[in-house]
C-alpha cells in the first residue's frame, strides 16, 4: 500500500476516534433527551423569575392607592369584558404606568436568570435598567405627560368609540360615549395649556366630575362649540390710560386700596381678562365691577390686563400662626396642585398658578380672598373646581389660607 | 435571443410536429413532473397554513404530539420525564396567541413591559414584540409602516418612557389606519429551528420556540431564517434574541407581560387544549388569519382585523 494511502487512513481514523470520544465526552447527558437540543435547557428557562408581579402585589402595601385605584375609571376600564364571548382582563394596572415590580420592596437587585448570565467573549454583560438595584417606581413629574399621552393622544389609528376632546366637543362628553374599544382621546394643543397632566388629573383615578362646569358656548342645531379665539396679550402703554379708571380702587400701581379689594399687580392677563368678560357676560357679578366692565371693549380689557400683570406686585403682612396652619391646609384641600403648580418650568411655587387661566395668589389680599373663598362656598361665585374645593372649607380654614396666601412671596 | 425558452421560438409547424409524435418526451414528463410537484407543495402549504388557523395543530393528537424535528422516542421520553418544573406538565398544554388588532391603541406598553420582564437591550432595534402602525393616505393604495424601529417614535429626552407613536400624520388627510402588534410566531414548523447548527433554539411539545443561550453561539443564521424578522441578535448577550411568551411566566401560571400589561385587551394568550380560555374563545369567535400563510411555517400566533398587506 502506498504510504500517502497510509496516512489518509490513519487521518481519518484519528479524526473519528476523536469525533466519537468528543460526542461521549464533551456532550451533556440530556442534549437528545427530547430532541436535537440540550433537555435541562427548558427548566432553567422556565425558572427565570417573573417580573411583572400583578396589580394584587401592589395592594398589600399600598392599601390607600389601591382603593383610589379600584374606584376609578382605569380599574372600571380593566374590569373583564365579555366582546363576542371571549373574557379579556384589559385597563390599565399599576405596572401599566409604573414599571414592574420586580422584587420592589427591596433594594437588591434582582438575581440574573440564566439567560443574563450569558456572557461571550466578545460580549460582557451590561446591567439593564430593570436589574438597576433600588430602581425608582415612581414616575418622574415630566415623565407623566408623555406617559399619558401614550394611550390619550388623539393620533390617527386609535380605535375611535367616542367623540374627540378639543374638537368642538366638551371634553365632559368624550369619556361618556368612549365604547369597549377606545380610550378617552385628547387633542392636546389646547387641552390643558403648559400643564402636567397630573395637575388636574388623578392618575390613578383620572376622570374629573364634570357635572358642575358651564359648559363653554355650543351652537344649539350643531352642537359644535362656539370657537374662542385664544389669547392675545395686549399692549401695557395702551392699557395704562383704560387703567386710569380702575385706579381709584385698585390702586394706579395695582395694589387696592380697600383689603376686601384684589390687587392686580403681576397678576396673570389671561385670567384678568377672563374676570372681566365674566363681568361683562354676567357670569360673575358685582355692583361696582359689573357696569366698569360692561363699558370695556375687548382691546381694552387685554391692554389693562397686560398693564396690571407687568406691574409689580408686593406681599402683604399676615398673622404668623395662621398662615402656618393655612400651608399645611393648602396642600390637603390641594390649592396647592393647581395654585402652586407653577407650571412645567416653575413647578411648586407658592401661590403661582400653573395656568394663565388661573390666578395668581401670592401676595393677595387676605380680605378679600376670604370674601372670594366664601362667595364660592354660598355659591355667589361659581367655578367648576373651586366651587366644589371651597365646600371643603370652614371659615377658620378660609382665614388660615388666605394668610397664608397673602404672605406667601409673589416674586 | 438565445436566453428565451425555447417553446417561444417554435414555430407552428414545430408544434404540430411535436404533437404528431403524441408520445411522451422526457422534456413534457420533467415538466410534468415539476408542474404536479410545484402543486403537492401548494396544497401541503396551504392545506397546512389552513388546519393551523383552523383549529388543528401540526400533529394528530389535539394539539400535542412529536413536535417539528422530534422523533416519537424523543417524544415518548418528553411525556415519560418531562423537565422539572414544579406543578407543570409540558405535555398538558398547547399554548396559542392572539391579536385583536381592533382593539390596538398603539401605546406600547406592552413594548417596554417585554424589555423590561426580558432584560432586552432598551434601544430601538431590538424588540421580542413591536407594534408597527399601518398608514393609507387618502387616494394611496399602499400603506406607509413605521414602528419604534423609527427613530421619530422614540421620545430622546424623557428618564423612563422611550417609546411613543409620534403624531405624524397631523396634517395629512389619512384614509385608513391601524396598529398591528407584532412578535415571534412561535410557528409548528420554524425555520430558525430548521438552520440552527448548535441545536440551541427548539420547539417545544407545548409550544413556544426556546433558545438555550448557553448553547447559542450568535452565528445569526436564524435571524436571517425568519421570514416574520422576529429575531435579533442581543448584542449584550452575544446570542439570539425573540420571544418566547414569557415561558418562565406561562409555566407559572401567569399570563406573558405584555398580556398582563395590555390596557385595552388587544393580545390574547391561553391554552388550546382548555376549551374555554381566552384564546380558545378568541378563535372560536373571530375571524382569523396568520402572517404570511403561504411560507408554511404554520403561526401559533392568529391575527384578527388585519388587512392583507400586513406581513
Amino acid at each position: 500500500m502506498h504510504k500517502h494511502i497510509v496516512r489518509l487512513l490513519t487521518l481519518i481514523a484519528v479524526v473519528a476516534v476523536v469525533a466519537a470520544s468528543a460526542r461521549y465526552l464533551a456532550r451533556q447527558d440530556t442534549f437528545f433527551q427530547y430532541g436535537h437540543y440540550r433537555g435541562a435547557s427548558v427548566a432553567q428557562i422556565a425558572a427565570k423569575l417573573p417580573k411583572h408581579q400583578g396589580s394584587a402585589t401592589c395592594e398589600q402595601c399600598h392599601k390607600e392607592i389601591y382603593a383610589e385605584w379600584v374606584g376609578g375609571i382605569h380599574r372600571k376600564a380593566t374590569k373583564d369584558n365579555a366582546i363576542q364571548g371571549v373574557v379579556i382582563k384589559s385597563g390599565p394596572g399599576c405596572e401599566v404606568c409604573h414599571t414592574p415590580a420586580g422584587n420592589h420592596p427591596s433594594k437588591e437587585p434582582m438575581p440574573l436568570s440564566t439567560e443574563d448570565q450569558v456572557t461571550t467573549i466578545t460580549h460582557k454583560w451590561e446591567n439593564h435598567p430593570v436589574n438597576a438595584p433600588g430602581r425608582k417606581l415612581l414616575r418622574a413629574p415630566e415623565d407623566m405627560r408623555l406617559l399619558c399621552a401614550n394611550c390619550h393622544e388623539k393620533i390617527p389609528g386609535r380605535p375611535l368609540r367616542g367623540k374627540v376632546a378639543g374638537e368642538g366637543v366638551p371634553v365632559q362628553a368624550v369619556t361618556d360615549v368612549v365604547g369597549i374599544h377606545g380610550v378617552p382621546q385628547i387633542v392636546i394643543e389646547g387641552h390643558g395649556g403648559d400643564e402636567i397632566c397630573t395637575n388636574c388629573h388623578n392618575p390613578h383615578s383620572p376622570r374629573i366630575n364634570f357635572a358642575a362646569v358651564p359648559r363653554p358656548p355650543s351652537d344649539p342645531n350643531t352642537g359644535k362649540l362656539i370657537p374662542v379665539s385664544a389669547f392675545k396679550s395686549g399692549d401695557a402703554n395702551a392699557g395704562k390710560a383704560v387703567a386710569a379708571n380702575c385706579g381709584a380702587c385698585h390702586g394706579v400701581n395695582g395694589l387696592s386700596v380697600n383689603p376686601e379689594w384684589p390687587n392686580l399687580a403681576g397678576q396673570h392677563a389671561d385670567y384678568l381678562v377672563r374676570a372681566l368678560n365674566a363681568f361683562k357676560a354676567g357670569a360673575r357679578k358685582n355692583d361696582m365691577m359689573s357696569p366698569m366692565a360692561t363699558g370695556l371693549s375687548d382691546a381694552d380689557m387685554r391692554n389693562v390686563a397686560a398693564y396690571f400683570a407687568s406691574a409689580s406686585c408686593k406681599s402683604t403682612a399676615a398673622d404668623k400662626v395662621k398662615a402656618d396652619l393655612g400651608k399645611t391646609k393648602a396642600e390637603t384641600a390641594g390649592c396647592a396642585a393647581c395654585h402652586s403648580s407653577g407650571g412645567l418650568n416653575r413647578a411648586g411655587i407658592a401661590g403661582v398658578s400653573g395656568a394663565q387661566a388661573w390666578p395668581n395668589l401670592a401676595g393677595q389680599n387676605a380680605a378679600y380672598l376670604t370674601v372670594a373663598l366664601k362667595s364660592f362656598r354660598d355659591g355667589s361665585r361659581n367655578h367648576a373646581v373651586m366651587s366644589s374645593v371651597a365646600k371643603t372649607l370652614g371659615d377658620a380654614d378660609i382665614e388660615n389660607l388666605s394668610a397664608y396666601y397673602a404672605s406667601a412671596s409673589c416674586k | 435571443m438565445n436566453k428565451l425558452p425555447r417553446e417561444e421560438k417554435m414555430t407552428t409547424q414545430d408544434i404540430n410536429t411535436e404533437k404528431e409524435a403524441s408520445r411522451m418526451t422526457r422534456r413534457n414528463f420533467l415538466g410534468l413532473l415539476g408542474k404536479g410537484a410545484a402543486c403537492a407543495g401548494a396544497a401541503a402549504g396551504a392545506g397546512g397554513a389552513l388546519a393551523s388557523a383552523g383549529g388543528g395543530a401540526a400533529n394528530a393528537l389535539g394539539g400535542v404530539g412529536p413536535t417539528f424535528q422530534q422523533e416519537p422516542e424523543q417524544y415518548a421520553e418528553a411525556r415519560k420525564n418531562p423537565p422539572k418544573i414544579p406543578n407543570y406538565n409540558w405535555t398538558e398544554h398547547k399554548w396559542a396567541f392572539g391579536v385583536d388588532s381592533n382593539r390596538c391603541i398603539g401605546c406600547l406598553r406592552c413594548v417596554e413591559a417585554c424589555k423590561m420582564e426580558n432584560s432586552v437591550q432598551m434601544d430601538r432595534n431590538h424588540t421580542r414584540t413591536w407594534v408597527e402602525r399601518y398608514t393609507y393616505l387618502e387616494g394611496s393604495d399602499h400603506a406607509l409602516v413605521d414602528s419604534i424601529h423609527d427613530l421619530k417614535n422614540v421620545v430622546p429626552a424623557s428618564k423612563e418612557t422611550r417609546f411613543k407613536f409620534d403624531n405624524r400624520y397631523k396634517n395629512a388627510k389619512v384614509a385608513k389606519s391601524f396598529f398591528v402588534p407584532k412578535l415571534c410566531n412561535q410557528c409548528e414548523k420554524p425555520s430558525c429551528v430548521q438552520v440552527c447548527p448548535t441545536g440551541a433554539t427548539y420547539k417545544t411539545p407545548d409550544g413556544p420556540v426556546l433558545i438555550d443561550t448557553k448553547y447559542c453561539i450568535g452565528c445569526q443564521y436564524c435571524v436571517q431564517a425568519c421570514p416574520y424578522g422576529a429575531r435579533s441578535l442581543n448584542l449584550v448577550r452575544g446570542t439570539a434574541e425573540k420571544c418566547n411568551w414569557c415561558y418562565h411566566r406561562i409555566t407559572k401560571g401567569l399570563n406573558p407581560a405584555c398580556v398582563e400589561v395590555c390596557p385595552s385587551g388587544t393580545r390574547i394568550f391561553g391554552d388550546r387544549m382548555d376549551p374555554e380560555s381566552p384564546i380558545s374563545l378568541f378563535l372560536r369567535n373571530n375571524r382569523v388569519n396568520v402572517l404570511n400563510p403561504d411560507m408554511g411555517n404554520m403561526p401559533n400566533v392568529f391575527s384578527a382585523g388585519i388587512d392583507k398587506e400586513v406581513i
